[in-house]
């Protein structure tokens, strides 16, 4: 039997900016266009458009819900419209669906798009979603606790028992907007912090200090993915999905067990690495969107590229960030790139297409044939990691 | 009992008799009759045997800190004039870990480890919040 599976052959990206006079449809039409461009295709063989969920805009939630992009754009192969909402980890899902659509043959190419404007929210509003729609409104929002707070508590356990230092953690933010800088898709492109910087910045939620927290911003990104046997034709534009996995823990934050996902990461990570018959060292380049420092280190344990609680070394080594030994998260994650909510897993997706398209520009990963994803949602409810190469397996 | 602004807990019918308790100050955990496990946060049905023959054991009002952080900024606007808060997961030895604030003590005396107890803080008629301040040494 021969394996098949999901390519991606086109992508299309918007500068992650706050700017509310780019409105939410402007982005949108962009990306989608700009995808469906870059895979060089005529529009009307898209044949289905599954959207990632633009979180706390529920006007442009509705709209793409209920089928106005295929209208809009005049996708007249369009057979089928739906919506994934599983918060940051929502690209995921959109991608698993689209898988679906492909291997019954009877969709060959399908749009996923994403929009999201947080400039035009008032800063109070956006607190208040980021502290109730993740996190318990019985037992947690009472207390004062902001997102910020809830992945501080983490932050504090994994500190003490790991043994890692606030300056260890501060150099991942270090790292992370070494790639920010280097990217022009980035809100702090050309803007790169120091140790000092960080450790400086104003203390938010111990130890969490400002320059860890994320800057909420305005972003889209879109793909268009087929099958294996037809991404063919598109040579070395198509990035072919390899592997999966995905692992739930907990809605509340102080209910998981695996406190830091490093079960987690470990066993979708196995999961994924087993479907695509790779090993972790196999991997050019490691892809995080776990939007808090902490989460950089504990899914290298969990990935197993170090032991258990060495991760934040890695990244005071300096081998994690630009010119290092084990490259990862060039994204930026959401410390590196700004926070566009739900879309920031788009964004991861995107860029590690780049990297295996060759396409980074001073990011590039050195002959990059192999990258491994995780993007998570809510509260870091779940890990769902994808191995992707530039060939079929 | 001056208005009270800040966010109050959305209370669901299965989870009454904690917030009865508290005002009552006593701290109660949900506890499953049918598998003997205690449930926190509380549930309709036992969320390992999915019996309904719930009921409740007094908790001792004793915890140890499983971590804390203290937050400066970044809370909305009502939360403000409590800065800064002391946010912190705490381990009871009834076997749940619950979310609460410490207080009545310093944001540079808090450890992990620490052992706390229980205090109660009527916020309206209708609802005490429980939290959880440093057992005294002395
Ligand atoms: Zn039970």
């Amino acid at each position: 039997m021969t394996k098949s599976g999901l390519a991606v052959v086109g992508i299309a990206e918007v500068p992650t900016r706050r700017d509310p006079e780019r409105t939410r449809w402007d982005i949108l039409l962009d990306v989608c266009m700009g995808a469906i461009n870059d895979a060089g295709i005529d529009k009307n063989l898209i044949g289905a458009v599954i959207s990632n969920n633009p979180m706390a805009q529920p006007s442009m939630q509705n709209d793409m819900s209920l089928g106005k992009i295929p209208e809009v754009m005049g996708l007249k192969g369009c057979r089928d419209i739906a919506i994934c909402n599983a918060g940051g980890a929502s690209t995921t899902n959109c991608l698993r669906l689209a898988e679906q659509h492909i291997a019954s043959g009877q969709v060959d190419f399908v749009l996923i798009p994403h929009t999201t404007v947080q400039s035009d929210m008032p800063p109070q509003d956006l607190i208040n979603f980021f502290a109730t729609a993740p996190l318990d409104k019985q037992f947690e929002y009472p207390y004062g606790v902001s997102f910020n707070g809830s992945m501080g508590l983490i932050t504090q356990r994994y500190m003490y028992e790991t043994g890692a230092t606030e300056e260890e953690l501060a150099s991942v933010t270090v790292a992370l907007r070494a790639w920010g800088a280097l990217d022009p898709l980035s809100i702090f492109y050309g803007k790169t912090v120091t140790l000092e910087d960080v450790m400086n910045s104003r203390m938010i939620s111990t130890p969490l200090k400002a320059k860890e927290c994320n800057l909420l911003a305005d972003g889209g990104g879109a793909m268009v993915v087929t099958s294996w046997e037809k991404a063919k034709a598109f040579g070395d534009k198509a990035v072919y999905k390899l592997g999966h996995g995905t692992r739930f823990m907990s809605a509340t934050p102080m209910l998981r067990e695996d406190v830091f996902h490093r079960q987690s990461y470990r066993e979708s990570s196995q999961d994924a690495l087993a479907q695509a018959g790779l090993s972790i060292h196999d991997m050019d380049l490691r892809q995080i969107y776990g939007a808090y420092p902490y989460t950089q280190c504990s899914a290298l344990e969990g990935y197993g590229v170090c032991e258990d609680g060495q991760g934040a070394k890695l990244w005071a080594e300096g081998r994690c960030g630009p010119g290092g030994d084990l490259p990862c998260t060039t994204m930026g994650d959401a410390t590196g790139r700004g926070h566009t909510g739900s879309g920031v897993s788009m964004a991861f997706y995107l860029d590690t297409i780049r990297q295996l398209r060759g396409e980074a520009g001073e990011r590039q990963v050195k002959n990059c044939e192999h990258a491994i994803l995780t993007t998570s949602g809510g509260s870091v409810m779940n890990t769902c990691t994808t191995v992707f190469g530039r060939a079929p397996r | 009992m001056s208005e009270y602004k800040k966010p109050l807990p959305e209370i669901q019918p299965y989870s009454q008799p904690f917030w009865d308790g508290t005002r009552e100050n006593k701290l109660l955990v949900q506890h499953c009759n049918a598998c003997d496990t205690n449930i926190f946060y509380p549930r309709r049905d036992c969320p390992e045997c999915w019996s309904q023959d719930l009921g409740w054991i007094e908790a001792s009002g004793r915890a140890i800190v499983y971590t804390y952080s203290v937050t400066y900024e970044g809370v909305e606007e009502k939360f403000v004039e409590d800065l800064p808060i002391i946010l912190a997961w705490i381990d009871l030895p009834e076997g749940i870990r619950m979310h609460t604030n410490l207080v009545e003590c310093e944001p540079e005396d808090v450890r992990i480890g620490m052992e706390v107890e229980v205090v109660y803080r009527p916020v309206t008629e209708e609802i005490t919040l429980p939290f959880f301040r440093p057992v005294s040494t002395s």
